[in-house]
């Protein structure tokens, strides 16, 4: 934490100086970061649209109540959220059994494992629009390149177009973040000491035995940050749908209803901005609470292993 | 004792070559995983190489195979049709602006909080870090850039991009690790506040300005989503709202679009390729600290 120290460059008016230079950074990020966020709790309340000049009434709960219960498109709505925790189990449970592996392996003293490294991370880079275009093209349905790999495989899929495209949106999103979780295992790999795997081969163990019983538990701060950032992240996401499918039932998650509702995405052309911010406190909440649940876990994990 | 010595250094022996099978067999997996999870990594992007060099025809005959012959016509039409020079000079002015702007008000909210040259340097401090538990700001600050009378312009869309709580934090914990008596002997030599952050403590933190430079710079490149709700006049467009228009209208001419997506990415790969370490040690940094 930052201790209150001793001013040194000067008195009196010279004090002034540091507040004076602060304040320009400070001010956007109130008026911009912090101030908008918190104002989403209160549009939530409200009847905004998008449209400027036009009227703001408050409106109590009726957005939480529309969205999730009343509306005409409530029941989309809760199968997005439904949507949201199978794609929010999937892709954290995947990415980090990949992320690990790919630790795991690039961690060893190999030939080439600094190029795989390299690679596997490119794409966390790229940025949504190169992720989702360079998928789009690979596979693309009826006579793509995947389609061709599918038929030498005997199998048949309309991939994006067809009714597993969410599940095809899961592989993207697994394959564009996978390197971070990576690199996150391989940071905490490289501070457990080389003695303890020395000390437990003198002991006789090997393969399997070390990894349970050395780098598991050593990584657990590495393997709590890829557990949480896992399920804050993967709750979050949904710009590979927008690039990927599109807003279509079937496929939306509930970033992407925020989205969509707030800036006429529906194909509706409205724009229900009080309406999509009591979506986004309802996905906030979703976030807070299952992080707040995953951190109780990852707090029993840790007095397990570092006491 | 000597037969004891024979079967001591027979049992080492043996075990060394069981282990050395086990090796080998070990490296075997190992390879074999990692080419397929290769595979899987630059599988995408040598198709699309060989995309953007084949004809439309070609394309659908042949979409995954080698192109017939290095043909870069797509890059040419790809370059023209998209507009490109226009929307990259856009992200570039976007980027640098923004990034530069950034970084330079942050130092100067950093340096004072981290050496508490500021009442309540804790409390801004902490203003910072809870950011990451805020619900998102897209819509109210929708609200506001519309009220500002900043809704499609190239200055709204630049205040978007001066925030970076994670870029803050990486900042105030490089500086701390600057010591303190440095301050002390520039003031006592009479150096004043102003000077001493531009011309003794910025040098002294360039690898953490460095590695909050290239994430930001990196977020703002690839920006896409704010591109879409703040700009709706296509003179305005970065490249990534460029692209996804493109392939609106172009989007069944895979060899085009492949060439237009190839073009975009290799700044990046060019930047990663030299900034490898601020980039990975940078995108993490947050995430490990936090």
């Amino acid at each position: 934490m930052a201790v209150q120290q001793r001013y040194l460059f000067g008195t009196k008016g010279q004090r002034l100086f540091p507040w004076l230079l602060l304040l320009p950074g400070l001010g956007f990020y109130l008026l911009i970061g912090v101030g908008p966020s918190l104002a989403t709790i209160v549009y939530s309340f409200t009847d905004a649209t998008g449209i400027k000049g036009f009227p703001i009434n408050w409106v109590g709960f009726e957005n939480y109540d529309d969205f999730l219960f009343q509306g005409a498109r409530s029941s989309d709505n809760l199968d997005a959220l439904k949507r949201t925790l199978i794609f929010m189990a999937l892709v954290t449970t995947i990415q980090f059994a990949i992320g690990l592996l790919m630790a795991v392996l690039v961690n060893q003293k190999l030939r080439g494992r600094l190029m795989f490294r390299t690679l596997f991370f490119v794409p966390v880079i790229l940025g949504v629009a190169v992720q989702g275009l360079m998928w789009k093209l690979f596979l693309r349905p009826g006579g793509g390149p995947m389609n061709d790999i599918f038929g030498w495989l005997g199998l048949e899929s309309q991939f994006l177009a067809g009714s597993n495209a969410f599940y095809w949106v899961i592989v993207v999103q697994i394959w564009a973040n996978a390197g971070f979780t990576m690199v996150i295992f391989l940071a905490g790999m490289q501070t457990i000491p080389a003695d303890l795997y020395e000390a437990a081969a003198v002991d006789g163990a090997r393969g399997w035995q070390l990894f349970r019983n050395i780098t598991w538990p050593q990584l657990t701060p590495a393997i709590n940050t890829n557990f949480l950032l896992n399920i804050v992240g993967s709750l979050q996401a949904w710009m590979l749908f927008l690039v990927l499918t599109g807003y279509k039932n079937g496929t939306q998650v509930l970033g992407y209803v925020v989205y969509a509702e707030a800036f006429g995405g529906t194909g509706t052309g409205s724009f229900r901005q009080g309406y999509a911010a009591a979506a986004s406190v309802v996905l906030f909440l979703l976030v807070l609470v299952l992080g707040m649940a995953a951190n109780f876990v990852v707090a029993r994990r840790e007095r397990k292993y570092m006491s | 004792m000597s037969v004891v010595a024979e079967a001591l250094s027979d049992t080492v022996h043996s075990d060394d070559g069981g282990a050395k099978r086990r090796r080998i067999l070990r490296k075997v997996v190992s390879y074999t995983i990692l080419v397929l999870f290769a595979a899987f990594y630059v599988g995408p992007l040598l198709i699309l190489v060989a995309a953007s060099m084949k004809s439309l025809p070609e394309f659908f005959k042949n979409p995954t195979g080698l192109p017939d012959s290095l043909n870069f016509q797509n890059f040419a039409d790809a370059w023209e049709l998209a507009s490109f020079p226009k929307f990259m000079l856009n992200s570039l002015i976007y980027t640098t602006v923004a990034t530069a702007l950034f970084v330079i008000m942050s130092i100067f909210v950093a340096f004072p909080i981290a050496r508490g040259y500021v009442k309540g340097a804790s409390a801004l401090l902490t203003l910072y870090v809870v950011a990451l538990f805020l619900p998102p700001a897209l819509i109210p600050q929708f609200q506001l850039i519309l009220n500002l009378g900043l809704y499609n312009t190239r200055q709204g869309y630049i205040l978007l991009f001066l925030i970076n709580p994670i870029g803050l934090i990486i900042l105030v914990n490089y500086i701390k690790s600057i010591p303190r008596e440095l301050d002390e002997s520039a003031a006592v030599d009479g150096c004043g506040y102003f000077r001493f952050v531009f011309s003794i403590l910025i040098p002294l933190i360039r690898p953490a300005i460095a590695t909050v430079t290239v994430i930001h710079a990196i977020g703002i490149w690839n920006e896409l989503i704010l591109a879409t709700v703040y700009l709706t006049n296509d003179d305005l467009y970065p490249i990534t709202r460029g692209l996804i228009v493109f392939e609106g209208v172009y989007g069944s001419d895979w060899p085009k679009l492949a060439a237009a997506v190839l073009m975009l990415m290799l700044p990046m790969l060019v930047l990663y390729m030299f900034l490898q370490r601020f980039i990975i040690s940078g995108l993490t940094s947050g995430a490990v600290k936090g």
